[in-house]
């Protein structure tokens, strides 16, 4: 219980932190709310369950009797919580290897999460996925469900998160029954290089194994994995013991999750890299890796890869002592080099080099283009024929009680403010949220200067 | 409704045929490059081989489209369709004037001599040669550079394909349970477009467009968009880096240019959906070197920031990385090979006592791992 004790207080602190956002008119509120777990804290001992919060109460009209204040003030907050969250320098030049573990059994169809526990999971396993290769874009993932008492594979470790993705998507539909074996989900085996760790989400109270999982807990700790897990029932004996016992003694690793959104929080939390026990490895250091290229044995022969003395036919060669090792990323075995695939890392450059934002083209410089830069879906035409400063005003005059939102362009026109072209809103959309790349600049160096920093790249720590 | 009428028999779904598919050909149009083949395959004959291609993709399916970017030394142009935007460089103001000069000549001069071609294919023949010529007569002595801006050229096709699948796309429901926060998970469904992208490369890939380039191949892979290579000159690392992410095919006509249209029609005419029943050439060896972001280098082995992951040629200056600005400590790079003392360990155990069976086990007999 201690758990939920603490993660209630946490909930506290984000309140606190909404409170103090500029321009939100709701300090009545936040005030309120400010008081109700100061009570709660004199009472301390009191259970998570038996502080009733109800959301509908912490809501609170504006002044105008809507709520769209409230709203905003919420999403506003959590923008800026990942904002916060975002800045602090992460460790992402790690090796991770994670199993996912999702109940999938009888007690994964309750609809105690909405829609039911089984959808929820399954969301945001997906979730999941995405954010973990955004954290650690060098590692790799495996998924694998709980159900009929035995363990599937959902998706082989890898480090590719459109399979994974897609893997997951092909059981949402399938209902989730039988009973869950932790023992048989614990024995399917993680590569014997970097971190390991399993994280399971656990709907069920119960769990049906073949022999005994003590022994299996025993492996665990002699193989040095990690296991966490997020619980959705009740706290479990069998599972604290697991996670205290790979965890060092430390069992943080397991949580309960209290309603969807934390549950969500607490399954993302996982994808942030974990401590590393060893000071040398905490501190910013320049990392000596290899970026081998794949080869294929010559002719008819087949090698022996130096990681697993396994017969390979393809295989990558160590790029300063020339090991051939089957599968990346890892360590030489011989002269110890990190290698990697140069594109796991290349997956998270564009977090380094982000795209300045568009802005809106007013009508009156709407005349330089007819059709979007990069997709060239056409664009609607300047009013008022060429003559185009005064009228496209005028225009803009005529109907004021439509006036475009904040941030919409009135000429259906947005612009890069380095190159200059013009683009149509799916464009701006796609360019920043997939792409990253201005097409704008990316497709015309003449006017540029001659250093290679274009892409509307913004500058970063000026 | 279709209870009542029966009419669920003539339920579309089962009739739909095949997913249209979007073709897009980059062409690396560099004159240097060009002039290097022009012995073997002058462009000429290139892209009359594309034509023939183009049009056999056409051919296949009444849906199938296809669009064709120049990838120049220094910009990427539209061929096909034309883009109604004037040309920017000359500036904004004279521009106009030259823009209403351009429309006011007829679109398509030679459309109407051509009685005995499909209109499709003849107005598409004719966007790509007017554009192309336009393209090869505003390229100046200065313009003539080693590289090609394929970066921009595949950042423009994605844009194009991603508004061209929306058009396809059903309208946009929350299919996503309970969270409305998360990405639209559209990709996933069932995709109602093949789109691919076909680069004809005949120049090496520039160290400096490494990031733009990668950041547009991590896009068509997050959009499922094949990334097809056929390279004529050069060795274009990237591009092969972009085939293997992409699951698309890289082939290499270096050996034999002439061959050109048989290499597009027997590598790169299926699309997405027939790749699946066919055995795609593979690639034996991938160059997956990378560029260092301090000298525009290619590498194989590099230093690694482990905040931001920029990857350096060497220790950059004060140990302070160049791009998230980070103090980095200095590890000790590995510099003790593991394999000495093991050597000296085996050598002991031969001369042991106990010979054979020890010495089998000493060696590292494969453990599973």
């Amino acid at each position: 219980m201690a758990d939920s004790d603490g993660e209630y207080h946490a909930g506290d602190a984000s309140d606190d932190e909404f409170s103090g956002a500029p321009g939100s008119q709701l300090e009545t509120r936040s005030r309120s709310r400010a008081d109700g777990p100061k009570k709660s804290g004199r009472k301390g001992g009191r259970a998570a369950w038996e502080d009733i919060q109800r959301s509908w109460d912490a809501v609170v009209e504006g002044a105008d009797g809507t709520l769209a204040g409230t709203i905003e003030g919420l999403a506003e907050a959590e923008k800026r919580a990942r904002l916060l969250k975002d800045t602090t320098p992460l460790q992402r030049g790690i090796i991770r290897h994670l199993v996912l573990v999702l109940d999938m059994s009888f007690a994964m169809t309750e609809k105690d999460l909405l829609p039911s526990r089984h959808e929820l999971s399954m969301a945001y396993a997906s979730e999941f996925v995405r954010e973990y290769f955004e954290q650690n874009p060098i590692s790799q993932l495996a998924v694998i469900g709980m159900r009929d008492g035995v363990a599937v594979r959902i998706s082989d470790m890898s480090g590719n998160p459109t399979e994974h993705l897609e893997k997951i998507q092909e059981w949402v539909k399938q209902e989730p029954q039988g009973s869950p074996s932790l023992q048989n989900a614990l024995e399917i085996h993680t590569p014997t290089h970097g971190t390991r760790e399993v994280v399971i989400v656990y709907g069920a109270l119960m769990s049906s194994d073949p022999g005994d999982i003590h022994d299996t807990i025993q492996s665990l700790i002699k193989d040095r994995i990690r296991v966490s897990i997020v619980g959705l029932a009740a706290q479990v004996a069998i599972c604290e013991e697991l996670c205290s016992k790979t965890n060092g003694g430390d069992n943080s690793s397991y949580s309960i999750a209290l309603h969807e959104q934390h549950f969500r929080d607490l399954l993302l939390a996982v994808t942030t890299p974990p401590v590393t026990r060893t000071q040398e490895q905490s501190n910013a250091s320049l990392l000596m890796m290899g970026f081998p290229s794949r080869t294929l044995a010559a002719g008819d022969s087949i090698n022996y890869c130096a990681c697993h003395n396994r017969p390979t036919r393809e295989g990558y060669g160590c790029t300063r002592c020339g090991s051939r090792v089957c599968r990346l990323p890892a360590e030489c075995p011989g002269c110890g080099l990190t290698l990697i695939l140069s594109t796991h890392l290349a997956r998270s450059y564009h977090h380094l080099f982000p795209l300045r934002n568009w802005v809106e083209v007013p009508w009156s410089e709407a005349r330089r283009s007819k059709a979007c830069c990069s997709c060239l879906a056409p664009f609607p035409d300047v009013p008022g024929g060429a003559k185009g400063k005064g009228k496209g005003k005028g225009k803009g005059k005529e109907k004021p009680d439509r006036l475009p939102l904040k941030g919409l362009s009135e000429s259906g026109r947005y612009a890069c403010e380095v190159c200059r072209s013009h683009f149509c809103i799916d464009c701006d959309l796609f360019a920043h949220e997939v792409l990253h790349n201005c097409p704008g600049c990316q497709s015309d160096t003449r006017g540029a200067q001659q250093n290679g920093d274009i892409n509307g790249a913004m500058e970063i720590d000026p | 409704m279709n209870h009542i009428d029966a009419s669920e028999h003539y339920d579309e779904s089962a009739f739909t045929g095949q997913t249209p598919s979007l073709l897009t050909i980059i062409i690396d149009t560099n004159p240097r490059a060009w002039a290097a083949l022009n012995d073997t395959l002058p462009i000429s004959k290139a892209i009359a081989n594309i034509l023939v291609f183009v049009n056999a993709h056409l051919a296949f399916g009444n849906d199938n489209q296809v669009a064709v970017l120049a990838a120049h030394t220094n910009r990427a142009v539209w061929l096909y369709p034309k883009s109604p935007n004037p040309d920017s460089v000359a500036g904004p103001d004279s521009q106009d004037v030259e823009m209403t000069g351009v429309d006011g000549r007829p679109s398509h001069p030679e459309l109407g001599t051509s009685a005995n071609k499909y209109p499709q294919f003849a107005q598409i023949e004719t966007s790509i040669l007017t554009s192309l010529r336009s393209l090869i007569d505003n390229t100046t002595t200065f313009d003539l550079k080693p590289t090609t801006l394929i970066s921009g050229a595949l950042t423009i096709a994605l844009s194009y394909i991603h508004k061209t699948s929306l058009a396809f796309e059903p309208s946009k429901t929350s299919k996503d349970p309970a969270n409305p926060t998360t990405a639209p998970s559209a990709t996933l469904a069932a995709p109602t477009l093949h789109a691919r992208i076909l680069v004809l490369s005949v120049s090496d890939s520039e160290p400096a467009q490494y990031i733009p380039t990668m950041n547009a191949v991590f896009a068509a892979s997050h959009a499922r968009i094949h990334l097809d290579t056929i390279s004529l000159h050069g060795m274009p690392t990237f591009l092969q880096q972009a085939a293997f992410i992409t699951g698309g095919t890289f082939l290499s006509a270096a050996s034999n240019p002439r061959g050109l249209l048989s290499f597009l029609m027997f590598g790169f005419l299926a699309d997405a959906e027939a790749r699946r029943s066919l055995i795609t050439p593979t690639q034996d060896s991938v160059d997956f070197r990378a560029a260092c972001f301090c000298h525009r280098n290619v590498v194989d082995t590099g230093f690694v920031c482990s905040i931001c992951l920029s990857i350096f040629c060497e220790v950059p200056e004060n140990a302070e990385c160049l791009t998230c600005g980070t103090k980095l400590a200095l590890g000790s790079y590995g510099a003790k090979p593991a394999v000495i003392p093991r050597k000296k360990k085996k050598k002991k155990r031969i001369n042991g006592i106990n010979g054979r069976e020890e010495t089998g086990s000493a060696t590292g007999t494969p453990v599973p791992a």
